[in-house]
């Protein structure tokens, strides 16, 4: 075409048929662009977990609460056979507030039964359990003759793992792990949800710490700047029935300058 | 023009040009979504909402960046031009929606208020692959929200086009930190050759286009022009100019469009007044010098828009020796009328 002869003006509606051609030709071409786009950046995403988190769905679970050393209820699954579920708040805080608040009116909660009515969250043989208001526990009457000490020692080890905030790592978000989750998991953690390390090993298995310090206290702040990143952990490892704790010096942990590859 | 910046001018173009943009979006962000429900169908509607618009408002504004060096290029390209703001409004919108669900997402509901979350949830900022890149793409939104609060004409009037003009070139600042934001974001986790090479492929483009267009230009610049013994500068012959067009020709770093039209010759400056558009490369319509980009008009004789409107350019004393044109490089003030020379 001669574009030198046409001369295109947006408010004139006449447009000369060598320019309606042209744009014609553009703005299929760039539909086509924008096809190949959107099919790029969809299909190169990685593969989504496949965690649950029941955000419309309530369920009410019963089980004997116990805080070793972060809140979390026991259930009897079967016969002889405990999971124990760990307790988180709404949004990007720990459960302990509304604990705190039913501790204040009746006392100690530890080693009595609870039923608490909230959303699961589940993946891979573990469940948690978001707690949005202290209205949704309530206390059994009856007591528990339940064991006081579950932890026992398995051995002291070096691990190679990622250190996540539980809640979205197993089900709210996803990914929920990493450099795109960690300012998240960092607000997390510093809100009073438990640090927990991921190792994931040759043959894909993974394995779950909640991190504590050589005390067995809670870690909050102190892990901040590990969150979210590979790293190497030293620590006693104690079996919590289905978790393992790991008790840590939070200054020996080691970043490590490599890709995630925990999942 | 000028008079009526208060409403936006809608006509049958600006029309077209918006369903279009609608229409593209929607293709877009339904086809990412069809497609990751199909295959990766354990996505979470909020990944699938931060992805599909952060993507969609990227794509975007590599047209937008495009568009002004490739209709430099090819005039073809200029109705493109035409109603960009508009694209430059939409991809804020769909850079906001993924912004936003961003910071609802990541940083709401937590111990602190979700701006300061931003900064501080990372701490890393002396590290090149852990940096907080979240801050980057919060800095670059609030440009492009800058851009598309000024982006009607009442700003370009109220803020004076000098000042409008550098705020928008901002936008290559923000291209520049958003580029940054997925490369030292969500490309060191979703490492995928197709997205990086994309993107890259996608920079490079950008990057070569205002090179090429650039290069082109400053050739026009620099191209030095004999003098006659008064000190007028040589332009070209007569026959050198098309009916009704003009050519461009530098003067001390400032540009001159010299129209040709009806047997005669006038010179204006060659920047409109409404955005910096190339008169120059503009056509005499209706006897009226019309800008190429959005059709503001100067008459030749003295670079006033016609009545009701109120925009006045510079003008140029030319005169003929022969069929050689020679230019007086002193400007008169803006709107002085000069007799056309007959050619
Ligand atoms: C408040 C401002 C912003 C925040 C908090 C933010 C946050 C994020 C986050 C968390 C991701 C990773 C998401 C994921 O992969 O799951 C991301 C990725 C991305 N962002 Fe932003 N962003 C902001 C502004 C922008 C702007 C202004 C643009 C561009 C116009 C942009 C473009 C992108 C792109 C293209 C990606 C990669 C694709 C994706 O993963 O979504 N972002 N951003
Ligand atoms: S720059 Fe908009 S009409 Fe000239």
């Amino acid at each position: 075409m001669n574009e030198r002869k046409d001369f295109y003006i947006g408010y004139i509606d006449d447009v000369s048929p060598a320019t309606k051609k042209f744009l014609k030709r553009t703005v299929l071409i760039l539909a086509l662009v924008i096809l190949t786009t959107a099919a790029i950046f969809s299909l190169s995403q990685q593969p989504f977990a496949n965690s649950t988190f029941e955000l419309s769905n309530e369920t009410k679970i019963s089980g004997v609460y116990h805080k070793s050393p972060y809140p979390m209820l026991r259930v009897e699954v079967e016969k002889g056979v405990y999971k124990n579920i760990l307790l988180l708040g709404f949004g990007k805080f720990g459960a302990n507030m509304y604990i705190d608040a039913l501790k204040a009116k009746e006392g100690t909660l530890i080693n009595r039964r609870l039923t608490i009515e909230g959303n699961l969250i589940y993946y891979n043989g573990k469940t948690l359990l978001q707690i949005t208001n202290e209205q949704k526990i309530t206390l059994e009457p009856e007591r528990s003759s339940s064991k006081t000490d579950l932890a026992s020692v398995v051995g002291d080890f070096e691990l190679e793992g990622e250190v996540v905030d539980p809640k979205c790592y197993f089900g709210v978000m996803k990914p929920g792990k990493g450099k795109i989750h960690r300012s998240c998991a960092s607000l997390c953690i510093a809100g009073g949800m438990p640090p927990v390390l991921v190792t994931t090993d040759s043959n894909n298995i993974s394995e779950y710490f909640l991190l504590t310090d050589l005390k067995g206290q809670p870690i909050h702040s102190d892990i901040l700047p590990y969150i979210g990143q590979p790293s190497k952990l030293n620590g006693t490892v104690e079996k919590l029935e289905d978790w393992y704790v790991m008790k840590i010096d939070v200054s020996n942990i080691e970043k490590l300058n490599k890709n995630s590859e925990i999942y | 023009m000028g008079l009526d910046y208060q409403t936006i001018l809608w006509n049958k173009h600006k029309k077209v040009y918006d369903k279009l943009i609608l229409a593209f979006m929607l293709m877009y962000l339904l086809v990412f979504a069809g497609l990751t429900f199909t295959f990766n169908a354990q996505t979470t509607i909020e990944t699938l909402i931060i992805r599909a618009f952060g993507t969609l408002a990227v794509i975007m504004l590599h047209i937008i960046l495009a568009i002004g060096p490739i209709s430099r290029l090819n005039t073809s390209f200029l109705p493109l031009l035409y109603n960009r703001r508009h694209l430059g409004v939409s991809m804020f919108l769909a850079a906001a929606v993924h912004g936003v669900f961003s910071m609802i997402q990541f940083h709401t509901l937590g111990n602190v208020n979700p701006v300061y979350s931003i900064f501080t949830s990372n701490l890393d900022y002396t590290s090149l692959t852990n940096f907080p890149f979240q801050v980057l793409g919060f800095v670059a939104l609030i440009i492009l929200f800058f851009m598309a609060a000024t982006s009607h004409d009442f700003w370009l009037k109220n803020l004076s086009p000098s000042v409008w003009k550098k705020l928008h070139m901002m936008v290559y600042v923000a291209y520049a930190l958003i580029i940054l934001h997925v490369f030292l974001g969500a490309f060191q986790q979703e490492t995928s050759p197709f997205t990086i090479g994309f993107l890259s492929i996608g920079f490079v483009t950008i990057v070569s286009l205002h090179l090429i267009a650039g290069f082109n230009e400053v050739k026009t610049d620099t191209k030095k022009s004999e003098k006659d013994e008064s000190n007028w500068l040589y332009v070209c012959r007569t026959g050198e100019i098309e009916e009704d067009r003009a050519k461009i020709f530098t003067v001390d770093k400032e540009r001159v469009a010299i129209f040709k039209y009806e047997g005669k010759l006038s010179a204006i400056h060659n920047v409109c007044k409404h955005q910096g558009g190339p008169l120059g490369e503009g056509k005499i319509v209706d006897g009226c010098i019309t800008c190429p980009w959005h059709g503001y008009q100067y008459l030749p004789g003295n670079g006033q828009s016609p009545p009701p409107f109120t925009e006045k350019v510079a003008t140029y004393e030319l005169k003929l020796v022969k069929d050689k044109i020679y230019l007086n490089p002193e400007a008169f003030p803006e709107g002085t009328e000069v007799k056309p020379v007959n050619c």
